[in-house]
């Protein structure tokens, strides 16, 4: 090693720690690699940070000791406001500080950017489902085939680990509904064919003692396993340690993995505003560090390192290649894909509930988020998902691309009753069904479209520079598909009896799927690695060449970053 | 005057009686169909969700001006923007029911009977044909901002009724880390949402199940 190499802080420099790089600083850091995590966001369950969202508290951790199960549950208390505002939550997308604004995003269209900061990133709100990517949207598409992935996939799933979603009231009125419409139990974790199952989810299966009386659920919530309390997407609080939480976040999966290593330090609170390059003889422009900005105290830093990894998210990792006047590449920022959501549910009689489960509800806030799935390749897929009210309100009856109902009802023989908001007496007449109400989430396969991107904006800047500027429109294509769903998924609500049949009609702009602003084959190799800067790779959402067919992305991602990690340990430090 | 009373008096009361109109439309205060005093005939007003997206509106936004960064308030921009497309709809002739309270509210919205309240909702996100000229920032002729904004404060809306927020009582203004619940959120009393609790005994099977054995997957049908 020359002079100059070892003057370097780590190894790796690893940009946030969400769903791909709390992976890729796992993986690196298990191959004996020196690395170093920047995260914009805080860290819960961390005894460096007691009371992360009003003091500054330490500045790096790296020691698995430092997780603290306590601070962890007092922060995740599952109350769906605290968790959940995108304003002021504490899964928003902005600073630890909760007295300060979040970070902007503009967007001139309905919708919101759904991503949290913080030490997991969004996955410490996700549902944890994870399936594979659908084979057919890689093979002959993507610059690498399916098979190239499968023993990625296996060793993230296992990791995690990956398991069947339980059966629960809602997923057995799922099933019923799913099988009288036609579709078929499609055992696989390579889908092929269209079929129904139940979530490969991130989440580890309930405790052996869940159904025994004579342990008090208290005590369970204590416990390793799941204990069906339905708040995965305002945060998991089951399980004995920060490590053993029951929904695998990369916070509890990766992350002490990634610090049992020994090899990684995690700095949360840090921003990075630029990433460094320099041009070697040899090599051409390459990436030699970043600069970072102190949340708390906005102090500027820099560090070095022989690699970088972006793994900043869909918006912030084009973002900050464009702030960091990075070479143009007219594919940074562009392609980007989101699933083009829409949102089904249907309302039941009580008499209809007993005739089919023998129950009176369908307990919309029990289980796994979203447990069960019709897998529709070629056109998407659609799950049953349930919320706590508040988020459920909003996303049944609270947006839509459609408008108002009332103003624009549906035309006769559409199989849904309500399309577009409610109000008024109306809207707290469906709300009182709440608990009789089951909702279903619609993943378009959704078209890779160059209009479809990211940029900065030219003139309006926050602390960390200019802010990005968000554009989704979706294809015809995509559209077709979308309405297809939602009449399969109509379908199978119609065929499990209810009553009443409800479309959102989701505005394009409600992102939590975002992929493909870094597309691989166009600004990375398949490494992942950037065509223009050596040594700078990306590990998020952002390096998929497309919306990988529908299923939820985040299993794809920590694959990829499984991946890279094993590839930037070959290629420059064996 | 508790805080949440205090910080609410203090905003202008243009923008105040703007928000309780808009959040009156969207859930109101329904007597006929339920007993006096009954949680059901609450609406959105009864619990402050006015406040609530005031607040929200308030801790929205910070842009980089000059050497610091800077808070921008949005409350009393979009409560105008609310007015101005009200006073829009009246002088093309749009309303369809006898205004509610004509002239006596100050505020063009708030005049509006409920229904037309939504109608201007419906037209501001619609309407490429308005003149967005005389708007405050950020919606001045910024019709895609407008479209966010209107889409942002209903769904808002619904998620400050129907999520814990009513229930934080007088300190539902404070910053989050400061709230405390003061009773069960009567928004989920309304649904019969049991609340947060350890868990559920639940569990009736599981229908495929992954099995791992040397490196391998398998998968088992029940
Ligand atoms: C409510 C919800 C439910 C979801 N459910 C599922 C699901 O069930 N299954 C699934 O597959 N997907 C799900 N998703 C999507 C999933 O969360 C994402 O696919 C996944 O988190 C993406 O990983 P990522 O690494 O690309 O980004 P993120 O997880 O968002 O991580 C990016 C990290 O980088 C940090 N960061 C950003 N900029 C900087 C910077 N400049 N410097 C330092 N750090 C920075 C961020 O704070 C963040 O922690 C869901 C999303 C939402 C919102
Ligand atoms: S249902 Fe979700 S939140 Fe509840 S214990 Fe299981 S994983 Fe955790």
């Amino acid at each position: 090693m020359c002079a100059a190499e070892s003057m370097f802080d780590a190894d790796v420099i690893v940009i946030g720690s969400g769903g791909g790089g709390a992976v890729a600083a796992k993986e690196l850091g298990e191959a004996g690699l020196k690395v170093l995590v920047l995260e914009a966001g805080a860290w819960y369950g961390n005894k460096h940070w007691a009371n992360p969202n009003s003091e500054h508290g330490g500045d790096w951790s790296s020691d698995y000791k430092d997780l603290d199960i306590g601070i962890y549950k007092k922060v995740f208390n599952s109350y769906e406001n605290n968790m959940n505002d995108v304003v002021s939550g504490t899964f928003r997308f902005g600073p630890a500080d909760r007295r300060r604004t979040p970070w902007h995003r503009i967007m001139r269209q309905k919708g919101d950017i759904w991503q949290a900061s913080g030490v997991g990133g969004t996955t410490q709100h996700y549902w944890s489902q994870s399936p594979r990517a659908f084979p057919q949207a890689i093979d002959q598409v993507w610059p690498l085939s399916y098979r190239e992935l499968i023993p990625y996939y296996e060793k993230a799933e296992a990791t995690l680990p990956v398991q069947f979603s339980p059966t629960t009231p809602k997923e057995e009125l799922f099933y019923y509904g799913a099988k009288k419409a036609g579709w078929q139990l499609n055992p696989t974790l390579n889908v092929t064919t269209p079929g129904y199952r139940p979530n490969p989810n991130a989440i580890l299966p309930p405790n052996d003692r869940l159904m025994d009386p004579g342990c008090s659920l208290e005590e369970l919530s204590d416990m390793e396993g799941c204990t069906l309390r339905g708040n995965c997407v305002n945060g998991c609080a089951s399980g004995p340690s920060v490590d053993r939480i029951a929904k695998r976040s990369t916070l509890v999966s990766y992350v002490p993995l990634a610090l049992k290593t020994g090899n990684v330090a995690i700095r949360p609170n840090s921003f990075v505003i630029k990433v460094l390059t320099s041009h070697d003889p040899k090599e051409g422009l390459r990436a030699t560090g970043v600069q970072f900005r102190d949340t708390w105290t906005g102090e500027i830093g820099e560090l070095t390192a022989r690699t970088v990894i972006m793994a900043a998210g869909c918006i912030e990792t084009p973002r900050l290649w464009l702030n960091s006047s990075l070479p143009f590449n007219e594919w940074v920022g562009r392609g980007l894909t989101n699933h083009c959501f829409d949102w089904v549910g249907g309302v039941f009689e009580e008499k209809e509930l007993m005739r089919i489960m023998g129950l009176p509800e369908v307990y919309p806030y029990v289980g796994h988020t979203s447990g069960a799935r019709v897998d529709i390749p070629g056109t998407g897929i659609f799950q049953v998902s349930c919320l706590s009210p508040g988020l459920m309100s909003f996303l049944t009856y609270g947006f839509s691309e459609a408008g108002y109902n009332a103003l624009n009802p549906p035309e006769p023989g559409e199989p849904w009753n309500i399309r577009g908001r409610v109000v008024g007496p109306q809207l707290k007449e469906l709300m009182r069904n709440y608990s009789r109400t089951m909702t279903m989430l619609l993943l378009t396969d959704d078209d890779t479209l160059y209009r479809n991107r990211v940029e900065v904006d030219p003139l309006l800047k926050d602390e960390h520079g200019p802010i990005p500027i968000v554009y989704y429109t979706p294809s015809p294509k995509t559209l077709k598909r979308r309405d297809q769903l939602a009449r399969y998924a109509s379908e199978t609500l119609r065929q499990a009896g209810a009553r009443q049949i409800i479309r959102s009609d989701t505005p394009f702009g409600f992102m939590l799927h975002l992929e493909s602003t870094m597309r691989m084959g166009y600004v990375t190799d398949t490494n992942c690695e950037a065509f223009q800067v050596k040594r700078l790779f990306i590990a998020d959402n952002s390096v998929h060449f497309n919306g990988i067919g529908g299923p939820n992305p985040t299993l794809t991602t920590q694959a990829l970053a499984t991946r890279t990690a094993e590839k930037i340990v070959a290629k420059y430090f064996s | 005057m508790h805080q949440a009373a205090a910080y609410a008096a203090a905003v202008p009361p243009h923008t105040y009686i703007t928000f309780l109109a808009l959040v009156e439309a969207i859930i109101p205060y329904t007597a006929a169909c339920s007993a006096p005093g009954d949680v059901q005939s609450a609406g959105a007003v009864q619990f402050g969700v006015h406040e609530y997206l005031i607040w929200e509106l308030d801790h929205n936004l910070s842009l980089w001006q000059g050497f610091y960064l800077t808070a921008v308030p949005l409350s009393a921009p979009t409560a105008e923007l609310l007015n101005y497309g009200a006073a829009q709809f009246t002088a093309l002739g749009y309303n369809q029911a006898p205004p509610c309270c004509a002239g006596r509210t100050g505020c063009p919205f708030a005049d509006l009977h409920p229904a037309d309240r939504i109608r201007v909702l419906s037209m501001l996100e619609q309407s490429d044909q308005l003149d967005l000229a005389p708007l405050p920032p950020p919606y001045r002729n910024d019709l895609g901002i407008v479209r966010y904004m209107i889409d942002f404060i209903s769904r808002q809306t619904l998620f400050g009724n129907y999520s814990e927020w009513p229930a934080y009582g007088s300190t539902r203004l404070r910053v989050p880390t400061e709230r405390r619940l003061e009773c069960f959120p009567p928004g989920w009393s309304q649904v019969r949402y049991p609340g947060v609790v350890p868990g559920y005994r639940a569990f009736m099977g599981s229908v495929l199940t992954i099995e791992r054995q040397g490196g391998g997957t398998s998968i088992v049908c029940s």
